[in-house]
């Protein structure tokens, strides 16, 4: 296991690390106002007109509450005047920068506090997680199932095929938000069907059980849920499918039948495990998505979660949720990507031979 | 089998029966839908307009502003100030309510403000905004005699200090500091010590208090003198108000709007995407829907279908959009040219677009609605080509035969007539009017070039001047005629983003501020009016209309063109017949 492991970290966590230090330097470096104080900035004539030496006052305070009047990094460029004109010189700023704060409490655990709400970003991500997660551990449990089930059923009534493939590269054709908005306009509208609520989720009340707290809370995900599983399930279904009807004329799958095997141990016991390899790959591509939320369907559905948490943060330059809730992304990838790499060797030990 | 699908049948049944009991439950709340969550309810901070209406629900101001009348009305003080001048300072008497009262009893008295505007200057908070925008009270004066009454001493002279001097939420001092920390210090003294924090122990252990409380999250850790309290909040999802049993204005009965609190459930209901909140409003999941877009509300206003359930509100508002020009761009400075590309503009064209006649032209940065303060001698801008050629030509601009615009600038060099219309990404009106100008440039060869931007970045630019013609919201108000923040040549840079500023036009917005005589004030206003409809340094292209749709069930909406749009604790529900 750490032969299997230590090279792994060796290779994605400075990859991670790379990630996370050009997105910090990046973001920081693109912005020079602080967020914040926008209302008291020409947009409005008149009420508490702040004057522009208040406003100055107030930026330069706002900058220091948050560090970012420290230099952005161990070394900056800075104009100095030299005898004939201006001149670049590069500047040593010692540890106190942002880029070194920043990664010291990075590195203690610290993802600091949001820019925003003044909350501890840990404490922000971790709420976003806890809407986000249940959603969408439950569409990837959804569409896990739903295309082995699909597959096999593909597999057996092969007159089937054509229809069902056809209608999933359809489905595969239509982005998400097309999809979250035909089933809210057909399951969740009074003129057509009213079935399931249009947003948000259950919320939680103190006279109820638990297990009815579970179903209301299932019934809020339906729409959300069933979006998500659409929208994802045709490119894993054609993959497998593909893979197994390869794997079905191999002489392998031709000696089982010689054998005797009815149809479906063939593709159960021999066929199938082998198309399921390539597969492995896609699905562990959906771990890192499995934390990163989709922001189309929280807008969509007005649920809380990790998507909208970004998109908010990236849009009122809420860098410290920015960076802690992409430091979660990387790794959810760096695991994925173990993972994915684990699962290829459990279910083909060649490889780790060949490696 | 057949039992195997009874059982999961039964199981939704009871989970639809169980959500639909939810909604009826909740019925009586008036539901309110935000586009996004307030965030933060510090009473320090209040970072948008929604977490302002829900502060203003939780904690009282000394002076508020009346929706129905327009005007700020007293609400924790007696009375509007009574004011002094000095050579130098501004001296504004207040006398607090008898009725007002906190939670527990004790009446907010003058030592409360005192203490209010010291957690407004102390170190260590995040108080910028205030300093910035109170910063013009420089001291409080307690009434030995009557603990009720004070004085605030400001910095100048302004008419709009007998507003503001009381637009902002006054915190009791007893939970936050009951031992009294902070009185031995002055106004001037915290604001001066900005690391008094670190210095004083006294200073540093209120910060600590006041941090440790989280505020941001836990506004009911605070008990305000407002009408409500937080039952609920899930960040994203909903921020849910009850009204106080007792609240302290119910015993004065007074008509006033803002000692009014009628819901006794205000429930804010987060739905970002429109498409939903539309679909929420005509399922009845939400009440309220403010500022609806034109197109929706439109839709929905002719839909017949929607008459029983629905009711629609339109009013004037004094949010305007506006095409400025950066004037410190070389081929922008002179005023022919400006004036030339404003008839660039087809403004009812744009609102009929854009808005779906859901807005109206005004010749400035007045609203046509403020009656003898606005100037209708002058005309309305107009789509003429004709007359844009003229100006441009009498502005030294010679059409190439090549095509496009060139002149010989001041120092010689060649300016070429091609632009950037910036605008911030998102709104469609704004796409559209950059379309349309884009192709009225186009006729007469000149090249316009739109650069939505993303919001951020837009204010960035916007900052550092490197715009050359931008659209931009301004938003105004029926009180105070304050022009320098956006046009004063003080303002350059941090709020005036067109860079102009003449000593006149200086001189002219000062005066404007300063006059106290409605009369003498409309006459500089509308004087102000032609220096800006001359010198163009922005064009207004349309006032909004507020657009609202509510629930038939409700009453009392108090429609108003004041942000929101709508007065949440005047709300009341139709008696059931």
């Amino acid at each position: 296991m750490r032969r299997f492991l230590f090279p792994r970290l060796a290779r994605t966590l400075p990859a991670a690390w790379g990630i996370l230090s050009v997105i910090f330097l990046l973001s920081r470096a693109l912005s020079s106002a602080p967020e914040g104080l926008t209302n008291i900035q020409g947009a409005s004539i008149g009420g508490h007109a702040a004057t522009p030496d208040q406003i100055r006052a107030a930026e330069r305070l706002l900058r220091k509450r948050r560090g970012l009047d420290l230099p952005l990094f161990y070394i900056t460029p800075a104009a100095t005047a030299t005898k004939q004109a201006l001149a670049w010189r590069w500047h040593w700023h010692g540890t106190h920068n942002q880029y070194h704060t920043w990664l010291y409490s990075l590195l203690h655990g610290d993802l600091g506090r949001s820019f925003r709400d003044e909350q501890s970003v840990s404490m922000v991500v971790l709420r976003a997680l806890a809407s986000t997660l249940p959603l969408t551990c439950s569409a990837f449990v959804g569409i896990v199932i739903v295309s082995y089930w699909l597959t096999l059923l593909l597999a057996r009534h092969r007159w089937l095929r054509p229809a069902v493939l056809a209608g999933l590269t359809v489905l595969h054709a239509l982005p998400l938000f097309v999809v979250a908005f035909f089933l809210l306009l057909l399951l969740a509208n009074p003129d057509v069907l009213a079935l399931f609520p249009a947003y948000g989720l259950n919320r939680p009340e103190s006279d109820t059980s638990w297990g009815e707290q579970l179903i209301s809370s299932a019934y809020y995900l339906v729409l959300p849920l069933l979006s998500l599983v659409l929208v994802s399930l045709p490119s894993l279904v054609v993959q497998v499918d593909s893979a197994l009807q390869h794997e079905l004329k191999a002489n392998y799958s031709l000696t089982a039948r010689a054998k005797g095997l009815p149809e479906r141990l063939v593709i159960r016991r021999h066929a199938l495990r082998n198309a399921l390899l390539p597969a492995i790959s896609y699905v562990a591509d959906l771990l890192p998505a499995l934390v990163a939320g989709a922001i189309v369907v929280e807008l969509i559905f007005a649920m809380p979660g990790m998507g909208r948490l970004l998109a908010e943060a990236a849009a009122s330059r809420d860098f410290p949720v920015l960076l802690g809730a992409i430091s979660v992304i990387v790794l959810a990838r760096l695991l994925a990507q173990i993972v994915a790499d684990w699962l290829q060797v459990w279910a083909n030990p060649r490889i780790e031979a060949q490696a | 089998m057949k039992q195997r699908l009874f059982g999961f049948l039964v199981v939704v049944g009871s989970a639809l029966g169980a959500c639909s009991s939810h909604q009826q439950d909740s019925a009586p709340a008036i539901r309110i839908r935000w586009e996004r969550d307030p965030e933060n309810l510090n009473p320090l901070i209040l970072p948008n307009e929604n977490s302002l209406e829900a502060a203003n629900l939780l904690y009282s101001s000394l002076l508020a502003v009346d929706p129905g009348k327009q005007q700020f009305v007293p609400s924790l003080a007696e009375a509007l100030p009574t004011v002094e001048q000095t050579d130098s300072l501004t001296l504004l008497t207040y006398r607090i309510r008898a009725a007002a009262v906190w939670d527990n009893g004790r009446p907010v008295l003058a030592r409360d403000v005192a203490f209010t505007l010291k957690v407004m200057n102390c170190p260590g908070l995040p108080i910028e905004t205030n300093q910035a925008q109170w910063g013009f009270i420089r001291d409080i004066r307690l009434d030995p005699a009557d603990p009720r009454r004070f004085t605030l001493v400001c910095a100048g002279r302004s008419p709009e200090y007998r507003w503001s001097s009381g637009d902002y939420i006054i915190l009791p001092e007893y939970p936050l500091d009951p031992q009294g920390q902070l009185r031995p210090f002055s106004l001037a003294a915290l604001r001066a010590d900005t690391a008094g924090n670190q210095r004083n122990p006294a200073i540093s252990a209120f910060v600590g208090r006041y941090t440790q409380a989280q505020l941001d999250h836990h506004p009911e850790r605070l008990p305000g003198s407002g009408p409500y309290t937080l039952e609920a909040w899930a960040p994203g999802q909903y921020v849910t108000f009850k009204r106080k049993p007792k609240w302290w204005a119910d015993t004065l009965h007074s008509d006033l709007l803002p000692l009014q609190a009628r819901p006794l459930t205000l429930d804010y209901q987060i739905i970002p995407d429109e498409a939903t909140a539309v679909l929420a409003l005509r399922r009845g999941d939400v009440d309220v829907y403010p500022m609806m877009p034109a197109k929706e509300f439109q839709r929905l206003r002719r839909d017949s279908g929607n008459k029983s359930s629905l009711q629609f509100h339109t009013t004037e508002s004094y949010k305007m959009i506006t095409a400025c020009f950066n004037t410190r761009y070389a081929a922008l400075q002179d005023r022919l040219t400006r004036q030339a590309l404003s008839h660039l503009f087809d403004i009812p064209a744009l609102i009929q677009a854009t808005q779906l006649g859901m807005a109206y032209p005004s010749v400035g940065l007045i609203n046509p609605t403020a009656g003898h303060l606005y100037n209708d001698s002058l005309a309305l801008p107009t789509y003429d080509l004709v007359k844009a050629t003229a100006l441009l030509k009498k502005a030294g601009w010679q059409r190439k035969p090549t095509g496009g615009w060139a002149r010989r600038g001041v120092d010689g060099t060649t300016q070429q007539l091609t632009l950037t219309l910036s605008y911030r990404t998102g709104d469609p009106a704004f796409e559209t009017i950059a379309l349309q100008l884009r192709a009225a440039a186009g006729r007469l060869g000149i090249v316009i070039r739109p650069q939505p931007l993303e919001a951020s970045l837009f204010w960035e630019k916007l900052r550092s001047g490197s715009v050359q013609m931008y659209l931009f919201t301004v938003t105004g108000n029926p009180f105070v005629y304050n022009f320098a923040p956006i046009l004063h040549s003080k303002s350059i840079g941090a709020g005036n983003f067109t860079g102009f500023g003449t000593p006149t036009s200086d001189r002219l917005i000062e005066a404007i501020a300063a006059e106290e005589q409605e009369g003498h004030q409309a006459e500089l206003l509308r004087r102000f009016q032609r220096l800006m409809h001359e010198e163009k340094p922005l064009t207004v292209l349309f006032f909004l209309r507020s657009r609202l749709a509510a629930s038939s069930r409700l009453t009392t909406l108090q429609v108003t063109s004041l942000r929101p749009g709508y007065t949440a604790t005047a709300i009341q529900t139709k008696a059931v017949k």
